[in-house]
């Protein structure tokens, strides 16, 4: 299965300028996701990362896959959730491999390694054609809006 | 099969390092919650690295039961017992 932007957008509470996944073209329910992020030189933050060397800062390959995790999860969870559902990280342990450049094409997979009713461990791994650029274990918790 | 003392020594090095927490504090009885200051992020964190370590798995409906170190230790065994 395939999700474009507008239903990512329906399902991600991050907007502008910090949506950071811009399709997904795989999606195997509670067994995995794969998304993509389309790095062009004209992203905000290239401006000040650096000066003259724009390199992707690892932290938003981190978010990408958290973004990336929270379709999977609201996806594959649907009863579990409502709208204005919030999302937030507990814990990440990763590890970055190779720098991402303008023009790269990120493809972010995902899969649980456990889950629970509002919250989840996933395995991220980021990757540029067939080079692995930063892989990360990822804690993270849903909630209500009504019972923050 | 590992015995008693084994796996509540291997559990509560799991339990300390992944609360930050020296391990003389993490006494059978000691509660996780108010004694500790587990919260429920940890307390999937140390579920998921226990299922790792036996290769067993412990159904959600037991979290709530896993309130102190004897309560991992007996709940982990019971499954190790059966894998």
């Amino acid at each position: 299965m395939e999700l474009d932007i507008k239903e990512i957008q329906k399902i991600l509470p991050q907007t502008y300028p910090f949506l950071l996944i811009d399709r997904i073209v795989e999606f195997e329910p509670k067994k995995r996701i794969v998304s993509l992020k389309n790095v062009s030189f004209n992203e905000y933050f290239f401006a000040g990362h650096f000066p003259g060397m724009p390199v992707m800062p690892g932290v938003l390959i981190i978010e990408a896959m958290g973004q990336t995790a929270i379709v999977f999860f609201a996806k594959s969870y649907p009863a579990e959730l409502q709208s204005g559902t919030l999302y937030y990280l507990g814990k990440v342990e990763a590890k970055f491999m190779q720098p991402v450049f303008p023009g790269d094409q990120l493809k972010i997979e995902v899969k649980p390694l456990k889950i629970l009713a509002m919250m989840g461990i996933v395995e991220a791994t980021a990757s540029v054609g067939d080079k692995i650029v930063a892989k990360a274990e990822l804690i993270f918790a849903a909630k209500g809006k009504e019972n923050k | 099969m590992s015995d008693t003392k084994t796996i509540e020594s291997e559990i509560k090095e799991i339990i300390a390092q992944i609360m930050e927490v020296e391990p003389e504090k993490i006494t059978p009885s000691a509660k996780f919650v108010e004694d500790l200051g587990m919260d429920s992020m940890m307390a999937l964190e140390i579920v998921a690295a226990i299922e790792k370590k036996y290769k067993i798995t412990i159904p959600e409906e037991y979290l709530m039961k896993l309130a102190t170190l004897g309560d991992v230790v007996a709940i982990a065994q019971q499954f190790i017992g059966k894998s």
